[in-house]
């Protein structure tokens, strides 16, 4: 060893410290058993829960009929409609305005009216039109249903100027679906499920935990002690890293035998990954303990950060359709890069040279928040 | 006085006039000493307040479910005029967003994994001489399917664009010639009108639950619900009291909300402001008793916290229906949403706003709202009884 035999005692003292803080930590939260269900078995149950739930695949779109036509070109048309189940024959309305009654009232999402004569100008080919209604109340649900439906219609030829089209010449586009080829959404939807999951038990959690030690005036006690702030922080904050990692490893493990989540990375890049990224929330943390005098201020500062946070990680919408002055404040927030790495790594294989920009802006985030919050802590402290 | 503090917290409304009054009082009391608490915490009042506004404007300017702008990299191997026209097309709809050059579709799975692109379109060589000649000529689309919403619309748009240009006569074909497909109530199919209501719902049950789940936690943590329990203060008056000045707080925001929202996003509200009302309360009323009884259970603010937050925030979010379709969820996840209150808070609002529904076709959802909002009540009384024995 190059080191003086000073500075090793001293490195002695602060392990020692640190150990002893983290082993009472570990005991005051393993004893009570509403707190260790918190932090273990809650985000388990979430994610079973919600992985069933967050299914985005739009199908069996509960769908009204009203062929005036009633000959068997309209029937067979219709037919074919209800073929592949993205929707599905509610029920049959003699009337359009049946129609438009039941999706008033919200009994159907969806209706296709067949104009009566639809036969007689399919066959002279003279511009045929059918009409299809849509519940636009859910936006997301009403653009897959009304793609399917446009592609449906373009593929009869109907409603386009030329009628029917011959097929076979021009262009056309073949599509290839990759990595996730039964477009399941669970399987997209996972690593955002356990960012948000993790961002409680590390983020909330701490910044609640230590508002509560500096309401009932514990950690000015401790400090009393030759336990350094820093020392004293990294103790309390450190074990919840081992109940996210504990959390992370759980729930790999049940997306993968429930929900069919590939794992298709390397296990070091998402290690690294989640290291960095519950380093960054403790550090969020932390920072809205020491800016914060009471738990309640705590708690919705949590939330403050952590609902937008969740909007602008491209969890549940898409970054790029996001306006261009909201996406460079996307940089910011450690959950898009999380999810990206945990994205990347089980759907794609990606290797740490394809999520480097990710793994670097994680590292800076998070020491850059772990800086800012633990100077200020001592700094309220001192 | 205290004999009556034993009994039941209905105790004084049952010895008539003066009981009632002294009651009202006591519960008056309580509800003056929260708002206090409320009050005198006045950064906790500006994020609750701020929140939603932070909300609303993120999800109404900022998220869109409108999928466009899919990052798209094109693998031009044939380099003719037609295919420029083909990749010019996609870029020009606004759908895809042209972020990277690739020099062949090997390079394609690298985009790909590094999240550059979603999706790559690949014209081959040929391409131009087969279309020139009338010959069918393919080009190919490869779709990042991870995120399979995203992906099926790419795929939709890409054959719509493609069909629009490829046409016999591209005079007359313009691309705003689509197929006979309209929506209703939300022509536009925008997002925002969507999501108002649900923002309303979302900030409700965090907000009215979160917070209440704290208030009584807080007493025990500190030890002053002993104080409490020496004065003559029954149960339910406590709970009634505490209950007032979040319920008012929850108006707030709601009004908050609704306004921003038809103001900023020109949300219409077609519907009756009564029934708006009505179902406004009783859904604060049902979140409150959440928040209540997870704060009488745990007894620290901590635990109360998330206590709420599994029960009624996190439900509400993933249950309700607003960012995910009930329909799609398998049998038994349909049926624990039934017991979410969220769930027919936001068919009201859905319909109040968005359709113009009235009591009449509302009845139900909001006939469930009650039962949830006295069941939940009930149920925070009761615990809290049965902790003082």
């Amino acid at each position: 060893m190059a080191l003086p035999q000073e500075a090793r005692v001293k490195i002695v003292v602060i392990m020692q410290s640190l150990f002893n803080v983290m082993k009472k930590e570990l005991s005051q939260t393993m004893r009570d058993r509403r707190m260790l269900s918190t932090l273990i078995i809650s985000p388990v149950l979430q994610l079973v829960v919600f992985g069933y739930a967050i299914d985005l695949d739009v199908d069996r779109i509960p769908t009204v009929v009203c062929d005036q036509d009633g000959t068997p070109r309209s029937r067979d048309l219709i037919q074919a409609f209800f073929a592949d189940r993205t929707f599905l024959r509610h029920e049959d309305v003699p009337d359009p305005c049946d129609a438009q009654n039941a999706l008033e009232s919200g009994n159907a999402a969806a209706a296709i009216i067949v104009p009566r004569g639809f036969a007689l100008r399919v066959a002279r080919a003279d511009a045929p039109e059918v009409q299809v209604l849509v519940d636009g109340t859910d936006a997301t649900r009403a653009q897959v249903a009304a793609n399917a439906a446009s592609q449906f219609l373009l593929v009869h030829g109907i409603g386009t100027e030329t009628g029917v089209e011959s097929a076979g010449t021009g262009a056309s586009l073949a599509f290839r679906v990759m990595y996730n080829e039964r477009l399941k959404t669970p399987v997209y939807m996972l690593p955002g499920v356990l960012a948000t999951l993790l961002l409680n038990v590390t983020a909330l959690v701490t910044a609640m935990g230590l508002a509560r030690e500096r309401e009932t005036g514990t950690l000015e006690q401790v400090l009393v002690t030759p336990i350094r702030p820093s020392v004293l922080l990294a103790g309390k904050c450190l074990p919840y890293v081992l109940f996210g990692l504990i959390d992370i490893l759980a729930i790999l493990l049940l997306g993968n035998l429930i929900f069919d989540v590939p794992f298709r990375g390397s296990f070091l890049v998402i290690a690294l990954g989640s290291f960095l990224y519950l380093f960054s929330t403790l550090g969020i943390g932390i920072f809205i303990a020491a800016f914060s005098s009471s738990q309640q201020q705590a708690m919705l500062g949590a939330f403050a950060f952590m609902l937008p946070a969740m909007l602008l990680s491209g969890f549940m919408s898409p970054i790029s359709s996001m306006p261009p002055w909201l996406r460079p404040f996307t940089m910011l927030i450690p959950m898009r890069h999380y999810i990206e790495i945990m994205r990347g790594c089980l759907l794609k294989g990606a290797g740490i040279h394809d999520l480097a920009q990710q793994m670097i802006a994680l590292t800076a985030l998070g020491a850059g928040i772990l800086g800012i919050s633990v100077a200020r802590f001592r700094k309220r402290l001192a | 006085v205290r004999g009556r503090r034993h009994r039941d917290g209905e105790g004084g409304a049952r010895e008539g006039g003066v009981g009632v009054n002294q009651s009202l009082r006591r519960t008056r009391a309580i509800a003056h000493k929260e708002v206090l608490h409320i009050i005198r915490d006045a950064r906790a009042v500006y994020m609750a307040l701020g929140l939603p506004v932070v909300m609303l404007m993120l999800f109404g300017y900022g998220i869109s479910q409108d999928v466009d702008h899919i990052s798209m990299g094109v693998a031009d191997e044939d380099r003719t005029p037609a295919s420029r026209r083909l990749s010019e097309a996609l870029a020009a709809s606004g759908d895809f967003a042209r972020e990277a050059d690739l020099a062949s579709a090997d390079g394609a799975e690298a985009a790909f994994r590094s999240g550059r692109v979603r999706t790559v379109l690949v014209v081959p060589r040929g391409y131009g001489r087969d279309l020139a000649r009338g010959l069918p000529a393919a080009a190919q689309l490869l779709v990042d399917g991870s995120d399979g919403a995203t992906a099926t619309i790419a795929m939709g748009d890409a054959a719509g664009i493609v069909k629009a240009t490829s046409s016999a006569r591209p005079a007359r074909a313009s691309l705003g010639q689509g197929p006979r497909v309209r929506a209703r109530f939300n022509p536009a199919m925008r997002s925002a009108y969507n999501m108002v209501s649900g923002v309303i719902v979302l900030i409700l049950a965090m907000v009215a639950s979160l917070l209440a789940s704290l208030t009584i936690a807080r007493e025990w943590e500190r030890g002053s619900m002993e104080q409490l329990f020496a004065t003559p203060v029954g149960r339910l008056e406590i709970i009634v009291g505490k209950l007032i000045p979040y319920a008012g707080l929850g108006f707030v925001q709601t009004l908050l909300v609704i306004t921003l929202g038809s103001y900023m996003f020109d949300v219409p509200i077609h519907g009756s402001l009564v029934t708006l009302f009505v179902s406004s309360t009783l859904f604060l009323l049902a979140m409150l008793g959440t928040g209540l009884t997870a704060s009488i259970i745990a007894k620290s603010q901590l635990v109360a916290v998330q206590f709420a937050m599994l029960v009624s925030y996190m439900p509400v979010a993933m249950l309700s229906g607003f960012m995910f379709p009930i329909e799609n969820m398998p049998w038994w996840l349909r049926g624990v949403s039934m017991a979410v209150p969220g769930r027919y808070y936001l068919t009201t609002l859905r319909g109040v706003l968005l359709k113009g529904n009235g009591l009449d076709v509302l009845a139900r959802d909001v006939l469930a709202l009650a039962v949830f909002a006295a069941a939940l009540l009930a149920l925070a009384v009761w615990r809290f009884r049965r902790r003082l024995a």
